[in-house]
């Protein structure tokens, strides 16, 4: 989640709008308010909109939705004559690299802080945790250009950012916090990514850390910006929302010549859509000059064309147009969620229950009608309820999961009486009896189906009380069953029987053993038993399989 | 009249009586006087006795109000201690001084002066003096004695138990009485036995045991409830199983390979891999580069093999989009209430599994305006007051759409998501038309509707909470809007 502070003071300064009227029209652009404070609010943006993580994007947004500014920023970009070579040696390591100059920037407290943490917000839903992109700042007066963007011996030494002292980049890796942190991204290469000036002096080892000799302050008035990654659209998308958020606060950007391309490039990609597609997609009658006007309300440049086309600049931080959608969505943002008239579609069809489900309620009223009381326990389970505790062994295709959060969730459940009985164990100190069942999804192998189960406990309990309600049970849903002795060994010996259907077992009842009462901590008889519901007539196919 | 046996005896045991006290009735009828009071109250709420309850106050010196009526109250003696004047220094070594000296000032029997003490020259008995002698009910001064703690006040009640004229007329006329029955035996039915027997009488003043019906869980009725609103709207239910491919989970809905929603700490993975439908090729086009769209699609690379890889479902959105595949004419619509699963760890409010509602509607010329309206319908009938619409975003709609509802004690509360499948997910499918796409997480209602703060109580049920829950929950009226 990228949260993003707005000082009010300075917000209000960007865009020239009172704090409550701000407050009042950010969740109608797209963002959840996630605390209102004194001096400040936090705001909750959405992923797509990585321009927004910064307290200039978001005054830049809001001057068009606010109706203060519209149309679309115009960027320019000088050439700075400088530039960048990268080693060939990188390709396969880290082979994009993005940069810019950012001249004049009067660095206070505040703007500091909205660039640090529109670096780390930029990050997190654009690099991936620094894996696609990672961003370095430098104050750009400390160092010689050209710049050399290097795959470097690993033993390289420099100081790095916050330590006094040289280190390793081995040793950064192992020793800086930023090091251990991000050590995953790059420790399986036999080089690493490295920035130093003419003089060869380090500039960045990214994506992990900068040198202390570039070191931002107060007083830097000039920036270098590299950044780094493996995918060109991505490394892109963060020079470009960093760029133009450094020249709303009225820097100058200017460009670096890397490998015979100019960085950044700042200007608007166009795209044509039709009005048409537009109306039909949100079921509004506009036409193109006001879908024009409603473009230009969230600073796109719009201007009709021909028949029903509109020409749409699309400011070069908009990462997130892909598609003509995407576009036609910030239609429907400038005209207002809350303008639109609601209705449904004439769409005609008639409701159909699912037959599993169909089953399952049916289940619900059979048992009900007994007197049970239904429980719905977890699907994830594991090895301890689901079979040691019930004395079954393991079947080859229980299904685990790969990595558990805790011991108790380690499989998907196999069979929902082991559950019962845990819920029972949950329930002790209540009145008996307690007579419980429950209907649900068992997973085995990869596939998943319903079974059924009920469990009865109190003194009485015993196998006639088991046998009876199996066989009733059975009779209500139809189920076409004969018994046999079964061999269960979490029933008594004698004292359980298996429910076959065309001679194929589809469950079982009886008395439980009082080795699994003594497993479950239960101090009273309990009846029990458990149905695969795939043997009623009616169960679907395979429904379950992925 | 249905006179009770224990009324009838009473009534019977008064007729020659007219009037007595609850002992002398004690006796004749062999039961305790509480009993007899009860039983009198009995015939008083039908006409037949009047029950006289006269509460006597008693007032008894306490020991220190029985040494003082003797030796005379504190102040009184500490006044005859001295004649016309005294030192206060020498006055407060007599023992009562502590009592005493306050007493004779608030009685304005002495005036303080530069240390001196001085008689005024009143000093008359007060009420309180004869009060001390004679403490009975009603004395002056009696209040002051009861604040000293001198005399203590006792209630005696005492019951008179009287038949009014249409109690002495109905035991003048005699009333049968005869022995109860309790439970009717077979024999007493059919033989017409009955007619002579005297049934016993139960009273309903008092709450039977409690005996617990079946039932199905709160939470299934609740989830039965969505159920029926959304077949109602003529939609279709689906079932799907719990393991998907990360391909129908993931890919299918145009979520990037890279995505931080599909990595481990997030998603349930298994070690289990399925094979890919031959839609696989379509879809991995439109990751890379748009497909057949205006879409520019997300670049880099695709791995069959992650595609490949099964998890617990992450979202019921994986049971939609498959139902699509298999459906792609229109028009289409369809829901699924089923459980997803996220990799978090327990608490309160997060469990790593949960139901989800998702429906969809596929259709020639639906739009964004109609998805709004069935949100609306929806919810309404869900019962919530009011129904708002936010900009939302999520990764395989657009555009996007955060319904709220209110909640009286809430404010507005965000209800799920909502949106317009892209078209980066429905054209590699086939699919012609939009599919609108709405789903919210169903223990958010639960909550609000069963007033949980422990989403755990859910599933690791305590069965005296299905038990109290009643049926039918107070704010909802079956039926009702």
């Amino acid at each position: 989640m990228a949260i993003i502070t707005l000082p009010y003071h300075y917000l209000e300064r960007l865009t020239g709008v009172d704090r409550n009227l701000i407050i009042s029209r950010l969740p109608m652009l797209g963002s959840d308010i996630e605390r209102v404070e004194d001096d400040h609010v936090d705001v909750e943006f959405f992923p797509n909109r990585p321009d927004l993580f910064s307290v200039e994007g978001v005054a830049r947004a809001l001057r068009g939705f606010l109706g203060k500014e519209t149309g679309l920023p115009e960027y320019r970009v000088n050439p700075s004559g400088m530039k960048f070579t990268v080693d060939p040696g990188l390709a396969t390591i880290r082979p994009i690299l993005g940069s810019a100059v950012i001249r004049g920037v009067s660095f206070d407290e505040e703007a500091i802080l909205s660039i640090m943490g529109l670096q780390e917000a930029l990050h997190w839903a654009v690099g991936r945790g620094r894996s696609k992109v990672a961003i370095g700042i430098h104050d750009l007066d400390t160092v010689t250009p050209p710049f050399h963007y290097l795959a470097s011996e690993r033993t390289r030494k420099f100081v790095p950012l916050d330590y006094e002292h040289e280190l390793t980049m081995e040793e950064i890796l192992a020793q800086h916090p930023k090091g251990r942190m991000y050590s995953h991204v790059v420790n399986d290469f036999p080089r690493f990514p490295l920035i130093v000036d003419d003089l060869d002096r380090v500039l960045s080892f990214p994506p992990i850390i900068n040198g202390e000799l570039t070191r931002v302050t107060t007083e830097t008035r000039n920036l270098l910006l590299d950044t780094t990654g493996t995918d060109e659209r991505a490394v892109r998308t963060a020079v470009n929302i960093i760029c133009t958020a450094m020249a709303e606060t009225g820097a100058v950007i200017e460009s670096v010549e890397i490998e015979g391309m100019r960085w950044p490039d700042l200007s608007a990609a166009v795209r044509y859509v039709r009005t048409n597609d537009c109306n039909r997609l949100l079921g509004t009658g506009l036409s193109p000059d006001e879908m024009a006007a409603l473009f230009r309300k969230m600073r796109y440049g719009a201007t009709p064309a021909k028949e029903d086309l509109v020409r749409v600049e699309v400011p070069c931080y908009r990462s997130d147009i892909m598609h003509d959608w995407d576009l036609f969505e910030d239609v429907a943002i400038a005209y207002g969620y809350e303008q639109f008239a609601v209705g449904i579609s004439p769409t005609f069809t008639i409701g159909k229950p699912h037959p599993v489900y169909g089953i399952g309620s049916l289940v619900r009223q059979v048992l009900t009608g007994f007197g049970f009381i239904e429980v719905i326990p977890f699907t994830l389970s594991n090895e301890a309820v689901m079979f040691t505790r019930m004395h079954r062994p393991v079947p080859d295709d229980v299904l685990r999961v790969m990595h558990p959060i805790t011991e108790d969730h380690t499989l998907l459940r196999t069979d929902l009486l082991p559950l019962l009985l845990e819920i029972c164990q949950l329930n002790r100190h209540r009145e008996l009896p307690q007579r419980v069942f429950c209907v649900g999804d068992v997973v085995r192998g990869v596939d998943t189906f319903q079974k059924t189960a009920w469990v009865s406990i109190h003194p009485a309990a015993d196998f006639t009380e088991a046998y009876a309600h199996a066989e009733a049970i059975c009779r209500e849903l139809a189920l076409p069953f004969t018994v046999g002795e079964s061999e269960d060994p979490a029933f008594i010996d004698g004292r359980r029987g298996d429910i076959l259907v065309n001679g194929n077992p589809a469950g079982m009842f009886g008395e439980i053993h009082p080795a699994v009462l003594n497993a479950f901590e239960l101090e009273h008889s309990v009846a029990a038993m458990e149905l695969d519901l795939r043997a009623l007539p009616g169960y679907p196919g395979s429904p379950g399989t992925p | 009249m249905d006179l009770t046996q224990n009324e009838k005896k009473l009534l019977m045991a008064l007729g020659p009586l007219g009037s007595a006290d609850p002992s002398r009735l004690a006796k004749l009828l062999s039961a305790p006087e509480e009993a007899v009071i009860q039983y009198a109250y009995l015939l008083q709420d039908r006409g037949l006795a009047i029950v006289e309850r006269k509460v006597v106050k008693h007032f008894t010196l306490t020991g220190e109000g029985r040494n003082y009526a003797e030796h005379g109250l504190p102040e009184r003696q500490l006044l005859e201690s001295f004649v016309e004047s005294i030192p206060m220094a020498e006055l407060t070594r007599h023992p009562l001084a502590k009592i005493g000296i306050g007493q004779m000032r608030r009685k304005g029997w002495i005036t303080i002066r530069d240390g001196l003490v001085e008689k005024t020259g009143t000093s008359g008995a007060g009420d309180d003096e004869a009060a001390l002698q004679d403490p009975s009910e009603g004395k002056k001064g009696i209040d002051d004695l009861l604040k000293r703690g001198l005399v203590q006040e006792t209630e005696e009640v005492s019951y008179r138990i009287s038949l009014t004229p249409t109690g002495t007329a109905l035991a003048a006329r005699g009333i049968e009485i005869r022995g109860e029955t309790g439970t009717l035996s077979r024999d007493q039915i059919i033989s017409g036995g009955w007619k002579e027997l005297n049934l016993r009488r139960y009273t309903v003043d008092k709450l039977p045991r409690r005996v617990f019906p079946g039932k199905i869980h709160p939470y299934q009725r609740l989830i039965e409830e969505m159920r029926q609103i959304l077949l109602q709207m003529g939609f279709e239910e689906i079932y799907g199983g719990i393991v998907q491919s990360a391909f129908w989970n993931f890919d299918a809905l145009f979520q990037p390979q890279d995505h931080p929603a599909r990595e481990m700490q997030d998603t349930f993975y298994l070690k289990e891999q399925v094979c890919l439908p031959p839609v696989f090729e379509k879809v991995r086009d439109m990751h890379l580069h748009g497909g057949t769209t205006s879409s520019t699609g997300w670049g880099g690379t695709w791995s069959e093999q992650k595609a490949s890889q099964c998890v617990l479902r992450t979202h019921s959105t994986s049971l939609t989009i498959r139902h699509l595949a298999d459906h792609p004419d229109p028009p289409v619509k369809a829901f699924s209430i089923s459980r997803v699963y996220r990799r978090e760890a327990i608490d309160p409010t997060h469990l790593p599994e949960f139901e989800q509602l998702e429906g969809i509607v596929m259709d020639e010329g639906v739009n964004f305006s109609h998805l709004l309206g069935f949100l609306k319908e929806f919810y309404t009938r869900m019962g919530f007051a009011g129904v708002r619409f936010r900009p939302g975003y999520f990764p395989y709609t657009e555009p996007s759409v955060e319904p709220e509802v209110y909640v009286p004690s809430l404010g507005w509360v965000e209800m799920g998501g909502a949106g317009i499948f892209r078209e980066e997910v429905t054209a590699p499918l086939g699919l012609e038309h939009p599919v609108l796409a709405w789903g919210l997480g169903v223990s958010r209602i639960a909550m609000l509707r069963l007033g949980l703060t422990d989403l755990r109580l859910l599933y690791r049920s305590d069965i005296e909470w299905v038990r109290d829950t009643p049926t039918i929950l107070p704010e909802q009226i079956p039926g009702g809007d």
